[in-house]
């Protein structure tokens, strides 16, 4: 079983990360977890451009993780049934196949 | 075997050398009895050894299919109740208590922000949701329960000094204001900002005097206004009168009319 805390992310490739969650309804846990999380130090040094906002509505939508990556794509998790982990290997996942591009890239750029 | 062989061995210190030798030799390597490395048993040991192996009683009905028996509640420590006492304290001391979600800060912002908070006599308090969620079900704040997962703060304060909280909790990019209780108002975040766009309450009550003092006082002037009319075309009529009198004198004129009215 994993700690949500131990997860590592490398949030190179992301430029924005927005979490809109509404916390006076009962399905905000792991979203807000998750808010808690990806503002941890050590995954916040890795990108000091990545620009982490809170959207705290009282609307009664559901929770949402919108993120942005540098190439344009949009990521969008609903969290009202995931939980912590899954959103975090969901995003880790995805950071390390683009990065793992990047270095393809520039491999085939420099000789 | 042993038997002979201790008794060949009790003698003084080389078992070899001294002591009687007895005519067959049963020991056939040489190996003593406590070795340095594993030997192995006698037979017979064995057999005994594997009959007498500890069997560990089980149960008739396997644990998992019988229901779960409730564990019992554990007493309070001191430390805890002590807590719930600072809790129950905080809401019934102060006025406005908001309740923020916290990030991981480092050391010296989280320094700073309590002594800008601080200045407007805000208090800053970290809290433990297992010791404020059975103190809320309790009390009157039921509808705050669900803002108390993952990590808070709890920022109180006497007065209700919404506008400065907000400003400088717009500088610290790492707390998120949840939803605050004001004058046992629960508010969400855009009630806690509307209430700071609020004006102040001497200006509110000045405001509202203003626009109660505003009907009687044009009842008043338009009751008066016949009269002001009145001694209005009076006093133009004697100026004109006495422009006229350097002509001719006409001082009884003003009086008849007067004295008609």
């Amino acid at each position: 079983k994993k700690m949500a805390s131990k997860i590592r992310v490398v949030l190179r490739p992301v430029k924005s990360i927005v979490v809109r969650f509404c916390p006076f309804e009962s399905n905000v846990e792991s979203t807000r977890k998750f808010l808690g999380c990806i503002n941890h130090k050590k995954i916040q040094a890795t990108n000091r451009n990545c620009e982490v906002t809170a959207d705290v509505r009282h609307d009664g939508s559901e929770p949402l993780v919108d993120v942005m990556f540098a190439d344009g794509e949009r990521l969008i998790m609903k969290g009202a049934n995931l939980t912590t982990i899954e959103m975090l290997t969901a995003l880790g996942s995805r950071c390390n196949a683009k990065e793992l591009k990047e270095e393809q890239k520039s491999k085939k750029k420099s000789p | 075997a042993p038997a002979t062989k201790m008794a060949a061995l009790s003698g003084s210190g080389a078992p070899w050398r001294r002591g009687w030798l007895p005519a067959l030799q049963f020991v056939r390597r040489g190996s003593k009895a406590v070795t340095r490395h594993w030997k192995a048993m006698h037979f017979q040991r064995q057999k005994l050894m594997a009959v007498t192996e500890y069997l560990a009683p089980r149960p008739a009905i396997p644990p998992r299919c019988l229901a779960p028996r409730k564990e019992t509640l554990e007493e309070d420590n001191g430390y805890v109740q002590l807590l719930r006492r600072q809790v129950e304290e905080v809401f019934r001391d102060n006025r406005m208590i908001a309740v923020c979600q916290y990030n991981s800060m480092p050391g010296e912002d989280v320094v700073l922000m309590r002594h800008y908070l601080r200045k407007h006599n805000i208090e800053v308090k970290f809290v433990l949701n297992e010791i404020v969620r059975p103190v809320l079900s309790q009390s009157k704040y039921k509808n705050l329960l669900p803002l108390f997962v993952a990590r808070n703060i709890l920022l109180v304060s006497r007065e209700a000094k919404a506008k400065e909280m907000l400003r400088v909790l717009k500088g610290v990019p790492q707390i998120n204001l949840l939803g605050a209780c004001i004058d046992d108002t629960i508010l969400s975040r855009q009630g806690v900002e509307n209430f700071a766009k609020l004006p102040l309450l001497e200006a509110a009550q000045g405001q509202t005097v203003g626009a109660l003092a505003l009907l009687p006082s044009q009842t008043s002037s338009l009751l008066q206004r016949g009269s002001a009319h009145l001694t209005a075309l009076l006093d133009q009529h004697i100026h004109q009168l006495q422009a006229g009198e350097t002509g001719s004198p006409a001082e009884p004129a003003p009086a008849q009319s007067s004295g008609t009215h």
